[in-house]
């Protein structure tokens, strides 16, 4: 019975990577072994399940609380309120983290081409030459991480008017309304620096496998038979 | 001619294309996404600047209105972006396969045996060996035939449902006409975000369908038995939640639609609306959940592929 080989688990002494002369667009560093994953792939690999499961919860516990808003009475105004702040609070920490489980999952692709094509090359005996972080991926961690902040910032936003306007007086109504259009902008904005980032991360997929197929008819033309 | 200049969209590339040549699609596929961040940002200025002025007399509601159709237009903008950038993908992954190709000839060991056919375990899961290239599985056939309509309805949606929310932002607020307005743009907003979503999953399974084919290809033109992962767990529930959220989006517009019938009563619209917001936002995320687990599945083909390129040059089979 056939079977594909271990990952690796050993680790390497590593030379510190040195910078390629490529003579070409694509900035990479030279080393005799192949990199691994770096660390947001790394985070990328340890995170995306429960930030999948965390999405699936709060989504669940959000809803719940729309149906009991739904059937709560008209006249009960202090609690549809309250539960008009914390079903949006609770939808958004669930979207918060579906979209972080694929930012995480983007980066585990990348990091798959990362380990990947560094362990083909030292397979072949090659020099290993790895692609630098792209500017395409540092915007897309940049993005993400501003993404976070500001959606949790109008998450926030929602849990602190729950807590603070009992929704009876007229004044109490006009300062919820005020947050709960601050929060739902910020949140919003947040869903777009989101999936703008993810933009950037399938963008760096694009160069990665670029590169890969220029550096493997490097590969062949170097270290192939006819050679 | 707009028709063949679709049906192009993502496909092969040609064999006298130049695989070194800058991808055209992830240079759209950015500067897209960037004019969708930037209309985010103005509606998202919008509810900075109508909290400032809500008052007892005036809630600002048209101005909450327009800027509710403006983000959600604007979020679409972005998800074709992505979907743009998920074709660039498709057609380098070809430029992949055939690079793969050419070089494994030159590089790949001597066999001493051959490997046997049936089904083997690796590190990914189970994977069949068999002798020819396997069919294209029926989902992924679907997901080739289906994202760029998928994509097109959503478009279209999302524009119907950006002109509604002017409409709904020129009603009187807490009038018959308003609640209506806003039953429609919810509705039709949504709709064209989860037709959307539906698209980039769908062109998810196209890479998926991809990965495969090409990764059979390259085995079968070495004279190799070709070693194909079984479709992993994850493929399965990908498929499953990206199915429920559609058909979810769906159902959400038509209850936007019997909702309408209840505008003419507040307290009844306004309960309807208190679970369909949340139903609506459920839709998406399930749509959501299921790419993350294609994109987790991708990666694990993906790192599967490696292995077998890395035991093609070790070993020649």
């Amino acid at each position: 019975m056939a079977t594909t080989a271990q990952p690796r688990s050993v680790k390497h002494n590593h030379e510190r990577p040195t910078p390629t002369q490529r003579g070409d667009e694509f900035t990479t560093v030279s080393s005799d072994h192949g990199l691994g994953y770096n660390l947001p792939q790394k985070m990328g690999r340890a995170f995306w399940q429960p930030m999948l499961a965390m999405a699936l919860t709060f989504w669940a516990i959000g809803f719940v609380l729309a149906i009991i808003e739904a059937g709560t009475g008209r006249d009960d105004l202090a609690t549809i309120q309250d539960l008009s702040n914390l079903v949006p609070a609770f939808m958004f920490v669930g979207f918060l983290s579906v979209f972080a489980a694929i930012s995480f999952a983007v980066a585990r692709i990348l990091g798959a081409f990362r380990k990947g094509g560094g362990d083909v090359q030292e397979t072949v005996g090659a020099e290993v030459q790895t692609l630098k972080m792209p500017l395409t991926a540092k915007a897309m961690l940049a993005l993400m991480m501003m993404g976070m902040m500001v959606m949790a910032v109008g998450i926030a936003l929602n849990l602190v008017a729950a807590g603070e306007y009992g929704g009876i007086t007229e004044a109490d109504i006009v300062d919820n309304a005020r947050l709960a259009a601050v929060a739902e902008g910020l949140r919003r904005l947040g869903v777009a620096l989101y999936l703008t980032g993810i933009a950037f991360g399938l963008g760096t997929i694009i160069t990665v496998l670029r590169f890969q197929a220029v550096r493997i008819r490097e590969l062949a033309a170097s270290h192939g038979r006819n050679n | 001619m707009a028709a063949i200049a679709l049906a192009g969209l993502g496909a092969r590339p040609g064999p006298t294309e130049d695989h070194r040549r800058p991808s055209a699609y992830r240079k759209a596929g950015l500067i897209l996404a960037v004019i969708g961040l930037m209309g985010a940002t103005a509606a998202s200025i919008g509810n900075l600047v109508a909290a400032a002025g809500i008052d007892a007399g005036n809630g600002y509601r048209e101005t909450l209105a327009w800027t509710f159709g403006l983000s959600t237009f604007s979020f679409g903008v972005i998800k074709i972006a992505i979907a743009v950038i998920l074709m660039g993908i498709i057609v380098r992954l070809w430029f992949r396969v055939d690079a793969v190709r050419e070089s494994l000839h030159r590089l790949r060991g001597h066999p001493e045996r051959p490997t046997p056919t049936g089904v083997v375990k690796t590190d990914w899961g189970a994977a069949t060996v068999t002798d020819d290239i396997p069919k294209p599985l029926f989902i992924h056939r679907m997901a080739r035939f289906m994202w760029l309509p998928m994509l097109a309805m959503g478009a279209m949606a999302l524009t119907v449902g950006l002109v509604s929310s002017w409409v709904w932002a020129a009603q009187t607020p807490d009038s018959e006409a308003g609640r209506q307005a806003a039953a429609v743009t919810q509705g039709v907003e949504f709709l064209g975000e989860a037709l959307l979503l539906s698209g980039i999953a769908f062109l998810l399974g196209t890479i998926l369908a991809g990965l495969r084919d090409g990764g059979g290809e390259v085995q079968s033109d070495l004279g190799l038995p070709v070693t194909t992962l079984k479709m992993p767990v994850t493929a399965k529930v990908f498929v499953a939640l990206m199915m429920t959220g559609m058909m979810a989006g769906m159902a959400q517009f038509v209850l936007y639609l019997v909702a309408l019938g209840q505008a003419g009563d507040p307290a009844s619209f306004s309960a309807w609306s208190n679970w369909l917001g949340p139903f609506r936002e459920l839709a998406l995320g399930l749509i959501l959940a299921g790419i993350v687990l294609a994109l987790v599945t991708i990666g694990n083909v993906l790192a599967f592929q490696f292995d077998r390129i890395s035991s093609i040059i070790r070993t020649g089979k």
